[in-house]
């Protein structure tokens, strides 16, 4: 029951909402909660376990810390409760990486031994769902929230059913209050979320979708490609990438605003970024926003960082000092990252490609600003920052297409390829010249509504300030949109949320 | 109240859209089957039939368009039959299959081949493919929702076929040997299969329509045990079951030369053997009538003429 199926939209959600809406006030709250398992179980089965496994030793680890009145034995208790989650989801999402690589590895250096391999079911959205409970335990370590005394709440806030598959990934003081507050629903809520949903739905199912068979002929078949061709698939894996995260966060976001709940936005115009540093703070926000907090500061200011600073500006001045502090600090962050997405050397080579691209960016920034000064270049000027923007988009879709090549090898060699000789047809990948007139017509429809937001021309308030039929208008256009030139049913494939894998 | 009665307006226009481009799509099925996606062919197929001019139905998967061949049953026996399979075909389709074909057909029996028992369907899956077969019967528009593709860019999905049958002349030979081991183990027929099942009946009694299970001769989707849990629940629902998978042999079913696909589909050689077979069980259990000299099949009769001649000039091919 992923959040675009018929079952999710037109059974779930609304007998939840129906029964939300008629339970008294003080079971509100459990029913969300049954409503989180029920979902969670419908994906996963019995492993709907771990989930309630990881609430319970969460919500004991946020007493415990409380409680403690020693530094020293908060620490403990903190590195603890972040193994023990962390080592869970290691365990399950990267034991057998680990265990082939190992192997290759002794069998390489002449050892007969093999570590082998196991059959361990990962439950769906636990890399989401570990995180929020990490952010919740260094929370409480931090002193930003109490600890939460009732286990039902926690389990609510790590079990809140639209942010269980794909995020987006809150901290405990961004959602949990408007979620235990369950307030009755609201008409303006309830059309504001559908709005959001139906245009999550647009991107997932007319555009993404339809994306899917032209990247799947590409990037399975990558030896029969080259030039431009290649280009143009990584080009439609990254519009594909985006119009499906982003349009099921869409959805999530939708249906949480449906219940009053308003969840962090996740995606902010990323195309619009000039640089990659910039993308990462518009494209999977939330992602960005945990690693900032819970990785990148706590290292900046670790020991090792303040002894090379110390050290460093003495004996190295300014310049090496800063690049070094950022590289000790930016390197868990991107391997990290990679890391979270699967266990696979693409991703993790996906993780350093960005740490090089922005360090690249940090130790160039001196000549940068010269070259900008000494050439009287206006950083503002139109042109200018087209160009910034063109760069960045080279740099994202040079990532996406190592993030979905089958493996590092046929990233390399998709890599190369595409600066070889051109080979293939765009009208032999599965697509036909409507399903091309309807992606292009689609992301212009995307386009124009992220430029008219960057621009603060759009927003929630404006929609519901136009008059009925306008409004109205705009509605039954965009279910038609996606019921007429969705790529669902006869002559299509069922494809599953990209993200929901991770 | 305000609010609400704006609800309820907006979804009433939402449901009368709809409906009104379900019309409209309805008109277009009508125009021709090269607008409509290969899948989609054998239901706007019955839907475009003259009324009252089928006498036997066949539902099912793969098995059942491949296994029964129309042109063998008009000119052996003169059965106006059409075949409402699809690939993959699940129970909820069939069900939706059959309520679109009787719309304006009253078959004297429907053909369920019993492959589309075996898609569980079970659980959140099963719920959401009834929920998308029943948005599809109510309102075509979402079944048919590519429609402005030939509308718009002229695209075509041209196939030929007599009345859901088509001419399969590839030849894979099957060569696993015996495959139907007898044994006392029985596989499973799972609970959403049966309450669709117990939905076809209701509706077929409700017509006044006979039903006739069968398994088409296929080493690559039937064992022993399936055959033991389909006798059982033929018996169960008391309806009529050959399972022609034990009977390979005595309908003369050659897996040198009968199937397509190394025993998964038969080709035109082979369902000319089944339907022959099973056109006498039909002809002989159900009275069907022979409508050969009917005026009213005339245009029938030529269809049915013109594809014989390339079915002969097939299998002739096909043994050579």
């Amino acid at each position: 029951m992923a959040y675009h199926k018929p079952t999710y939209l037109f059974l779930f959600l609304p007998i939840l909402l129906l029964i939300y809406q008629i339970a008294p006030r003080k079971f509100r709250r459990g029913v969300l909660l049954g409503a989180g398992y029920l979902f969670f179980w419908s994906i996963s089965g019995k492993l709907v376990l771990y989930l309630i496994g990881t609430t319970i030793f969460t919500h004991y680890i946020g007493i415990c810390l409380e409680l403690q009145e020693s530094r020293k034995k908060k620490r403990l208790v903190l590195a603890g409760g972040v193994l023990l989650l962390l080592g869970v989801l290691g365990y399950l999402k990267y034991y057998n990486f680990f265990a082939e690589n190992i192997s290759r590895m002794l069998e390489a250096a002449g050892s007969g031994m093999i570590i082998p391999a196991r059959h361990l079911l990962l439950p769906i959205g636990i890399s989401f769902y570990t995180l929020q409970a990490i952010s919740y335990i260094a929370d409480v370590y931090w002193k930003k929230i109490p600890a939460e005394k009732n286990l039902m709440k926690l389990a609510l806030f790590l079990g809140f059913f639209p942010q269980i598959m794909e995020g987006p990934i809150s901290t405990y003081g961004q959602t949990a209050e408007a979620i235990f507050r369950c307030d009755p629903l609201r008409l303006e809520n309830l059309s504001s979320g559908a709005v959001r949903i139906l245009w999550g739905l647009f991107k997932k199912i007319v555009i993404a979708d339809r994306l899917y068979t032209l990247v799947q002929a590409v990037f399975d078949n990558h030896e029969n490609f080259g030039g431009v061709i290649v280009f143009i698939a990584a080009t439609a894996y990254t519009a594909q990438l985006y119009m499906e995260f982003s349009g099921c966060i869409d959805i999530v976001i939708g249906s949480a605003r449906m219940f009053g709940v308003k969840l962090p936005e996740n995606f902010r115009q990323p195309f619009a970024s000039r640089n990659a540093a910039e993308f990462w703070r518009r494209w999977h926000i939330t992602l960005g926003e945990w690693f900032k907090a819970y990785v990148f500061f706590p290292v900046s200011v670790s020991g090792p960082v303040k002894k090379w600073n110390r050290y460093g500006r003495k004996k190295f001045g300014k310049y090496i000092t800063k690049a070094g502090a950022s590289a000790m600090a930016l390197f868990p962050v991107w391997l990290g990252n990679g890391l979270w997405h699967g266990a696979r050397w693409s991703y993790i080579f996906f993780g350093m490609y960005y740490f090089a691209v922005l360090m690249a960016g940090i130790m160039a920034e001196p000549v940068r600003n010269k070259i900008i000064k000494t050439l009287h270049i206006n950083e503002d000027a139109s042109w200018f920052k087209a160009l910034q923007i063109g760069k960045t988009w080279i740099i994202i879709i040079i990532g996406e297409m190592f993030f979905r090549a089958n493996g590092l090898r046929a990233g390399i060699q998709m890599f190369q390829s595409m600066f070889g000789r051109p080979s293939g047809n765009l009208m032999t990948l599965g697509l036909d010249t409507a399903d091309y007139v309807v992606i292009l017509y689609g992301c212009a429809v995307v386009g124009l509504v992220g430029i008219l937001r960057e621009r603060n021309l759009l927003d929630g308030h404006m929609l519901r300030n136009l008059k009925l039929p306008v409004r109205w208008a705009i509605y039954y256009g965009l279910i038609l949109a996606v019921l007429i030139f969705g790529a669902y049913g006869v002559g299509y494939q069922q494809v599953d949320l990209i993200y929901a894998g991770f | 109240m305000r609010a609400f009665r704006r609800c309820v307006l907006f979804f009433v226009i939402l449901i009368l859209m709809l409906y009104g481009l379900s019309q409209i799509v309805n008109v277009l099925v009508k125009s021709g089957s090269d607008l409509i996606q290969s899948r989609n062919k054998s239901i706007a197929g019955i839907q475009n039939e003259k009324e009252d001019s089928v006498d036997v139905l066949v539902l099912g998967d793969s098995e059942s368009y491949t296994s029964v061949s129309t042109v063998k049953l008009w000119n052996q026996y003169g059965t106006a039959a059409y075949i409402g399979g699809q690939a993959g075909q699940n129970i909820q389709e069939t069900y939706y299959m059959l309520r679109t074909a009787l719309q304006n057909q009253s078959p004297k029996i429907v053909v369920l081949e019993t492959n589309v028992l075996f898609r569980e369907q079970k659980g959140v899956k099963g719920i959401q493919e009834g929920l998308i077969q029943k948005a599809n019967y109510y309102f075509p528009i979402f079944r048919y929702h590519d429609f402005w593709k030939p509308v718009l860019f002229g695209k075509e999905y041209a196939e030929e076929s007599f009345k859901g049958f088509m001419l399969r002349e590839t030849v894979e030979s099957y060569k696993g040997g015996e495959y139907m081991k007898e044994t006392k183990e029985k596989d499973r027929i799972s609970e959403m299969v049966k309450h669709y099942m117990d939905e076809i009946l209701e509706l077929c009694k409700e017509k006044e329509v006979s039903f006739f299970l069968y398994s088409a001769p296929s080493p690559v989707n039937y064992n022993y045990r399936r055959h033991n849990a389909l006798k059982e629940y033929a018996r169960e629902i008391g309806v009529p079951y050959e399972d022609l998978n034990l009977k390979a042999k005595k309908i003369g079913i050659d897996w040198e030369m009968d199937t397509m696909d190394r025993g998964d589909h038969l080709n035109l050689a082979g369902a000319d053997k089944v339907t022959e077979y099973l056109g006498r069980i039909w002809k002989e259990t159900f009275d069907l009538p022979d409508r050969r000299e009917d005026p009213e099949y005339s245009q029938w009769q030529k269809e049915a003429r013109e594809y014989t001649q390339r079915a002969e000039y097939k299998l002739q091919r096909m043994h050579k």
